[in-house]
C-alpha cells in the first residue's frame, strides 16, 4: 500500500468524497433514485464493519443481522416510545447496545474458528431473530416491526433542520457513511489493522510473535457490531419504520453476498455489492415476469464470482491497477535464485568457544513429559540450557525431539514437569507470553505471512515487541512510527534480505524464505532462540551458508536446535543431547557423543546380533 | 403442570422431530467427515426434495412413490453439484467452501421460487397416515408416529449402508485417512461424489417425509439448515452416531420446551448448543483430526 | 530391464528441495535396503515412487512404463504397495475390514485364510478395532494389508521402528519368509543391522544425495562411511 506522498494525491478518501458529492448529479444518467443510493449507503456502512471482520481479519460471520437488528430496534424503540427525543442520542444508545451484544456473542463464538465459527454465528443470528419475533414482541412489534420512527433532525445553534426524504436523506447518510469510511480506513492502516491482517494471513504465527489473537479478534468483532448497530438505526430513520427482517438470516446472508461480490478486503466492496443487488432488484421488479428472480440472478452471480473472480468487483479492479503500477515501477531488478546475494558471510565462522559451558542456566527443564492419550511422545526429560551456548537435540525418528522443542518454546503444553526461564516458571504460559519474555522459535516448515512484503513480515513481529500483547491503537497511522521499519530493516540486513524489503514474499527463493523465517523470530530480540530443523530441505551450498549464519546468531544469544544434519551439528554445537523414544539417551560435548556406545547402538540398530542373515 | 398425556405427546413429537433432524444431520455429517466441509446448501436440498415429492404426489397420488422420487431426484442433484462444481473447491480455504455451498443453496431456493411461486403449498397426508391413534394416555396423530417409523427406517438403511456395504467401508476409511485409501488403489474422487449424493438424498427424503406436517414453501429449508447445524455441533462433526444422538436430543429440547413456552424453544436449543461448545468443543462424539 | 528404475529424481516438499538427482533401481526378486539418517530423504523417495509426491525433475519407471506424476491409486493398481512409516491402519475399522478394504481393487488378491496363516496374531484379533491393537499388531496389519494385494513391488518404510525386540523378531521372521518366496522388496530403515539381514543390495542417502551403492558386505567394510552417514561417530 505504498501510495506516493503528495498533497494532491488521490487518496481513496478523496475519491470517495468526490464520488459521494457527484452522485446526485450523476444519478439521473445512471437511472438510479436517491432512495437506491441511500439504501446502498446504509448497507455499505453495515459492510464496512463486516469487511474489517471478514475481509481483513478472515472471520466469516453469518450472524451480523443480530447486531444490525439490535441497534436498529433499540434506536427505533427509544424514539417511538419517546424515551429519548434526540436522534443522535438514540443512535448512540442503539449502537452501544449492539456493541455490548457483539461482545457477548463474540466471546462465545470466537472460542472456535473457521467452519464452527461460521455455524455458531449463524445460530446466534437466528436466535436473535426468534427473540425479536416472540418473547420480545411486545417491545419490538413482533412480526410487524416498529412503525413511526421520526425523521432525523439536526439541532444547529438553535435552528432545527429536519432531514426530509429524497436527496436530503441521501446527504445525511452520505456524511455518516463518509465518516464511517474514513474511520475504517484509519483502522485498517493502523498497527492494530496490520495485526488483524496478519491474523488472516497466518493465524498460527501471529500469536507466536507475541500478539494476543483472541483480543484482536474480539475487538474486531465488536467493531463490526458497532457498524452494524449504527447502520440498523439509520435504516429505521430512513424508512420511518424498523422491519423485523433486519434480524433475519436473509439479511446476514445478503451482507455476505454483497461483500464477496463487491470485493472482500476493499472496504468499498459491500457498498458496491449492495448497490448492485438493490439496483438489480429495482430494475427487475419493473418487469412483472421477472420480479422476484433478482435473487436468483444475484445468487448465480455470487457463485460465479466465488469460483472465477475471487477478489470480487472492486478487488479485481484493484488488482489490475496494482499490476499496472508494478509494471511501471518495478522493484529491485529481479535476479534468478543463483544470482541472488546470499547471506552475507559474517566474521569467519568462529571456532566454537566453549567458555559458554560455564554460564548460568537460562532454561531449566525438570521431568517434562508430553502425552497424547495413551501415547507418550516425551517421557521424562530433565536438562539445563546454559546461557550463551548452542545446544543441539538429535536422535532417531520418533524420538520426540520436535515435540520437546515445541513444549519448551511454548507451542505445546507439557503434560507434566516444570520449565523455568531465567528462574521464572513458564510451564503453563502460552506462546504469546513466552514470546514477550524473549524466547522465539523458527519453524521446520516456514510460517511466513504470505500476503505481506518481506519487510512487513518482520514488522508484524516488531509490532508485538514494541506494543505488547494487545494495543487498540486503531487510529494511529502505521507510517507515524519510522522506528518500526528501521528496526525491521536492521534485522533484514543482518540476514542479507534488505534488497528485497518491499518484494512480495511469494517471489522469494526457498533459501531466502528460510532466512526470512529466522528474521521474524529475531524481531523480539530473543535471548533464547529455538530452531526446528533449520537446514531442512537445503542444498549443500545453502547448508554451508546457513551454518555460518547460525553460528553468528549463536554468538549473540543462546540457541537450541533440533537437526538431522550431523556435520552441521558437530560444527555448531557446544553440547549435544540425544533422545530416543521420548527419553534422554546421552548428553555431552560433541566429542563425548561421538564416542558414546549407546548412541552408536541407537543409530545402528538394536536387532539381536546373533540372528542369521 | 402439564398433564401426563401432554407430556407424552410432546415426547413423541420430540422423537419424530428428532428422527427427522437426525436424518438430515446424518447427511450433513457424512459430507463433512468425508469431504471436509459444511454444506450450507443442505436446507435447500431438503426443500428441493420436498418439491420433487410434491410434484410426484400430485401426478401419481402415491406417497410412497413421492418418497422415492424426492429422494432420488435430490440425490442426483447432489451428484451433479459435486461433480460439476464442488469438487473444484477441495483445495480452497474452508471459508470459500462455505461460500460456494451457500450460493448454491440460494440458487436452488430461488429457482424453486421462480418455478413454483412463493406461496405455501399444502401436502396432504398419505391415506395410510390419516387418523388419530389412541395411545391410552393420549391421542396422537397417526402420521406423526409413522414419520418416526419412516425416519428410523431410513436411518437404519443409512446405518446398513455405512457399516455393512463396501461403499460404506470405503467411506468410513476415507473419513479417517483418504490418502491411505488412495494408496490401496481406490479412486477417491468417485467416492466423494457418491457421498455428497447420499447426503443430499437423505436431506431430500426428509423433506418429502416432513412436507405433510410443515407444508411446502421455497424457504422451508432454512430453519432445518440451522437446526441441523446445531445437531451436528452437539453430536460432533463427522460422527454418524453423534448425528443421531444430537438429533434426538435437539428434537426433545424443541418439543419439551414448547410445553413451557413455545416462544423460547428455539432459543433454548441455541442455548444448549452454546453450552456444549463451552464444555465439549468437539461435541459429544466428534471425530478427531477433522477440525 | 529393472523392475523399478529412477533416474535423476529431484523431489521438493513445497519449496524445500529434498532429493537431489537420485538414481535408484530395483531388480525382480531382490531386496534393496535404503539407509540413511532421518531427514536424509528416504521416506521422500518412497513417497515419490508411490505418487504421494511428484518429482519436479527426473523419471521413475516401473516395468518399463513411466509412473512419475501418476496418482497413488493408479500406482497401487499397477501393483506397487507401500507400508507407510506411520502404518496408517484404519483405527475405526476392524482387522478384517482393513484387509477386505485393501483387497477390494486388487486384480488377484491373496486369500484371507492364507494371510491369517502367516499372521496368526491377526487371526486371533480379526474382529478387533484397529485402534485397539498394540503397536506390533498394527505393524503386522499394515504389512498384511499391503500383502493381500499380492504386489509386484512391496515397499516398507521403517517397519521395525518403535517395536519391542520380541516383535522385531516376529516381524523379521515374516519378512524373511517373504524374501524366501522371492518377493521384490524395498526396505527403508534407520535400524541398519535389521535391514542388512535381508538386503541383497544397499543404497545410502545423505541430505538427499545417494552417497553409497553396493552390497551389504561392501558397506560394512567401509567403516568410515558407516560412521559418517549412519552413526554418530567420526
Amino acid at each position: 500500500m505504498n501510495s506516493s506522498a503528495g498533497r494532491r494525491a488521490l487518496t481513496p478518501e478523496r475519491i470517495m468524497a468526490i464520488v459521494l458529492l457527484a452522485l446526485p448529479w450523476l444519478a439521473p444518467l445512471l437511472h438510479v433514485t436517491a432512495d437506491v443510493l441511500t439504501r446502498s449507503l446504509i448497507w455499505g456502512l453495515f459492510g464496512l464493519g463486516f469487511d474489517i471482520l471478514f475481509g481483513f481479519t478472515g472471520l466469516l460471520s453469518f450472524g451480523q443481522a443480530a447486531f444490525y437488528g439490535a441497534g436498529g430496534f433499540i434506536s427505533a424503540w427509544l424514539l417511538t416510545s419517546h424515551t429519548v427525543n434526540s436522534v443522535a442520542l438514540a443512535l448512540l444508545i442503539g449502537t452501544a447496545v449492539a456493541a455490548v451484544y457483539g461482545l457477548i456473542v463474540g466471546f462465545i463464538s470466537l472460542r472456535r474458528v473457521g467452519i464452527y465459527f461460521a455455524m455458531i454465528t449463524l445460530a446466534f443470528g437466528e436466535m436473535s431473530f426468534f427473540l425479536e419475533n416472540s418473547p420480545l414482541s411486545a417491545l419490538t412489534g413482533g412480526e410487524n416491526g416498529l412503525p413511526g420512527v421520526p425523521s432525523p433532525s439536526i439541532d444547529l445553534f438553535g435552528h432545527v433542520y429536519t432531514v426530509g426524504s429524497g436527496w436530503q436523506m441521501y446527504a445525511f447518510m452520505a456524511v455518516i457513511f463518509f465518516l464511517g469510511y474514513v474511520i475504517a480506513r484509519r483502522i485498517i492502516r493502523s498497527p492494530y489493522g496490520m495485526v488483524l491482517r496478519a491474523i488472516r494471513s497466518n493465524p498460527r504465527r501471529t500469536p507466536a510473535v507475541g500478539h494476543d489473537v483472541q483480543r484482536y479478534k474480539l475487538s474486531a468483532f465488536v467493531l463490526a457490531a458497532i457498524y452494524a448497530g449504527l447502520a440498523g438505526g439509520l435504516l429505521g430513520l430512513f424508512q420511518g419504520y424498523m422491519p423485523p427482517d433486519a434480524f433475519s438470516l436473509d439479511t446476514s446472508g445478503q451482507l455476505v453476498l454483497s461483500t464477496v461480490i463487491g470485493g472482500r478486503g476493499t472496504l468499498i466492496g459491500p457498498l458496491i455489492g449492495a448497490f448492485t443487488w438493490i439496483d438489480l432488484r429495482d430494475t427487475l421488479q419493473q418487469f412483472p415476469a421477472l420480479g422476484a428472480s433478482w435473487k436468483l440472478v444475484f445468487g448465480a452471480i455470487f457463485v460465479l464470482i466465488v469460483t472465477l473472480f475471487r477478489r470480487g468487483i472492486a478487488g479485481e479492479i484493484g488488482a489490475l491497477l496494482e499490476r499496472r503500477r508494478r509494471a511501471r515501477e518495478p522493484l529491485a531488478p529481479s535476479a534468478t535464485a543463483d544470482q541472488r546475494p546470499s547471506a552475507p558471510a559474517p566474521a569467519p565462522a568462529p571456532q566454537r568457544v566453549r567458555a559458554a559451558a560455564q554460564g548460568p542456566a537460562i532454561l531449566e527443564v525438570r521431568n517434562v513429559a508430553k502425552r497424547y492419550g495413551a501415547f507418550t511422545a516425551v517421557a521424562d526429560i530433565s536438562l539445563e540450557v546454559r546461557e550463551g551456548e548452542l545446544l543441539a537435540i538429535i536422535g532417531p525418528n520418533g524420538a520426540g525431539k520436535s515435540t520437546l522443542l515445541n513444549v519448551l518454546a511454548g507451542d505445546l503444553e507439557a503434560s507434566a514437569g516444570r520449565i523455568a526461564f531465567q528462574g521464572s516458571d513458564i510451564t503453563r504460559e502460552e506462546v504469546i507470553d513466552v514470546c514477550h519474555r524473549g524466547i522465539s522459535k523458527t519453524y521446520q516448515i516456514n510460517q511466513l505471512f504470505p500476503d505481506f512484503s518481506v519487510c512487513e513480515n518482520v514488522e508484524i513481529a516488531v509490532l508485538a515487541h514494541e506494543r505488547g500483547r494487545f494495543r487498540a491503537d486503531c487510529f494511529r497511522n502505521l507510517s507515524a512510527d519510522p522506528s518500526r521499519r528501521a528496526k525491521a530493516e536492521t534485522i533484514l540486513e543482518k540476514l542479507g534480505l534488505l534488497p528485497f524489503a518491499d518484494h512480495p514474499t511469494a517471489e522469494m527463493s526457498y533459501g531466502e524464505k528460510r532466512r526470512l523465517e529466522i528474521a521474524i523470530a529475531l524481531a523480539n530480540d530473543p535471548k533464547l532462540l529455538f530452531m526446528d530443523e533449520p537446514l531442512a530441505g537445503m542444498s549443500p551450498v545453502e547448508r554451508a551458508e546457513a551454518v555460518q549464519l547460525i553460528a553468528a546468531l549463536a554468538a549473540e544469544r543462546t540457541v537450541v536446535l533440533v537437526e538431522h544434519d550431523m556435520d552441521a551439528v558437530f560444527r555448531l554445537a557446544d553440547r549435544i543431547v540425544v533422545m530416543q523414544n521420548g527419553v534422554l539417551l546421552a548428553e555431552g560435548t560433541p566429542e563425548q557423543i561421538q564416542n558414546d556406545a549407546d548412541v552408536q547402538q541407537a543409530y545402528l540398530g538394536g536387532v539381536d546380533e546373533h540372528e542369521p542373515a | 403442570m402439564p398433564s401426563l398425556g401432554l407430556f407424552l405427546s410432546q415426547l413423541f413429537n420430540g422423537l419424530a422431530l428428532g428422527a427427522l433432524l437426525a436424518l438430515v444431520a446424518s447427511g450433513l455429517t457424512i459430507i463433512f467427515g468425508t469431504l471436509g466441509f459444511v454444506n450450507f446448501a443442505h436446507g435447500a436440498l431438503f426443500a428441493f426434495g420436498a418439491y420433487a415429492g410434491f410434484l410426484t404426489y400430485q401426478a401419481s397420488g402415491s406417497f410412497i412413490l413421492a418418497l422415492v422420487a424426492g429422494a432420488v431426484a435430490t440425490g442426483v442433484l447432489g451428484l451433479l453439484l459435486e461433480w460439476g462444481l464442488i469438487r473444484r473447491y477441495y483445495d480452497r480455504p474452508p471459508e470459500d467452501q462455505i461460500l460456494v455451498t451457500f450460493g448454491i443453496g440460494i440458487v436452488i431456493v430461488e429457482s424453486l421460487r421462480a418455478i413454483f411461486g412463493g406461496l405455501t403449498r399444502d401436502v396432504s397426508q398419505p391415506s395410510w397416515g390419516n387418523g388419530i391413534l389412541n395411545l391410552h394416555y393420549f391421542f396422537y396423530p397417526t402420521y406423526r408416529l409413522e414419520v418416526l417409523g419412516i425416519a428410523a427406517l431410513a436411518l437404519f438403511a443409512l446405518y446398513l449402508l455405512i457399516y455393512w456395504t463396501r461403499i460404506g467401508l470405503i467411506v468410513r476409511a476415507g473419513i479417517e485417512d483418504p490418502l491411505m485409501v488412495r494408496m490401496l488403489g481406490i479412486r477417491v474422487p468417485r467416492i466423494l461424489t457418491l457421498v455428497f449424493g447420499i447426503g443430499a438424498l437423505a436431506a431430500g427424503f426428509a423433506g418429502v417425509v416432513d412436507s405433510p406436517i410443515i407444508s411446502v414453501a421455497p424457504d422451508m429449508g432454512s430453519r432445518v439448515l440451522v437446526e441441523s447445524f446445531v445437531v451436528v455441533v452437539i453430536g460432533g462433526l463427522g460422527s454418524f452416531p453423534g448425528a443421531i444422538i444430537g438429533g434426538l436430543i435437539s428434537g426433545e429440547i424443541l418439543s419439551l420446551t414448547s410445553m413451557i413456552d413455545p416462544a423460547y424453544s428455539d432459543v433454548a436449543l441455541y442455548g444448549v448448543m452454546a453450552l456444549v461448545l463451552f464444555l465439549l468443543p468437539r461435541g459429544l462424539l466428534g471425530t478427531e483430526g477433522r477440525i | 530391464m529393472s523392475l523399478l528404475e529412477t533416474r535423476g529424481v529431484n523431489t521438493y516438499y513445497g519449496d524445500s528441495h529434498v532429493l537431489f538427482d537420485v538414481d535408484f533401481n530395483v531388480e525382480r526378486n531382490e531386496v534393496v535396503a535404503l539407509l540413511g539418517r532421518n531427514g536424509a530423504g528416504k521416506t521422500t523417495m518412497l513417497h515419490s515412487i508411490m505418487g504421494v509426491l511428484h518429482p519436479r525433475a527426473g523419471t521413475i519407471t516401473f516395468e518399463g512404463e513411466p509412473i512419475h506424476g501418476l496418482d497413488p491409486q493408479e500406482i497401487a493398481q499397477r501393483s506397487v504397495q507401500l507400508v507407510p512409516e506411520e502404518r496408517r491402519i484404519f483405527s475405526g475399522l476392524s482387522v478384517e475390514e482393513n484387509l477386505r478394504l485393501a483387497a477390494l481393487t486388487a486384480p488377484k488378491p491373496l486369500q484371507l485364510g492364507w494371510i491369517y496363516e502367516v499372521f496368526p496374531r491377526l487371526n486371533e484379533r480379526r474382529r478387533s478395532r484397529g485402534g485397539n491393537l498394540s503397536g506390533g499388531e498394527q505393524q503386522m496389519l499394515a504389512l498384511a494389508r499391503a500383502l493381500i494385494r499380492d504386489p509386484k513391488l512391496l515397499m516398507l518404510d521403517e517397519p521395525f521402528e518403535g517395536l519391542a525386540p520380541v516383535i522385531v523378531r516376529d516381524l523379521s521372521g515374516v519378512i524373511r519368509e517373504l524374501v524366501r518366496t522371492e518377493r521384490t522388496i524395498v526396505i527403508v530403515e534407520q535400524n541398519v543391522r535389521a535391514a542388512l539381514q535381508f538386503a541383497h543390495r544397499v543404497y545410502v542417502l545423505n541430505n538427499g544425495h545417494v552417497v553409497f551403492q553396493g552390497t551389504p558386505q561392501q558397506l560394512m567394510q567401509d567403516a568410515e562411511l558407516t560412521a559418517a552417514y549412519l552413526g554418530a561417530a567420526v
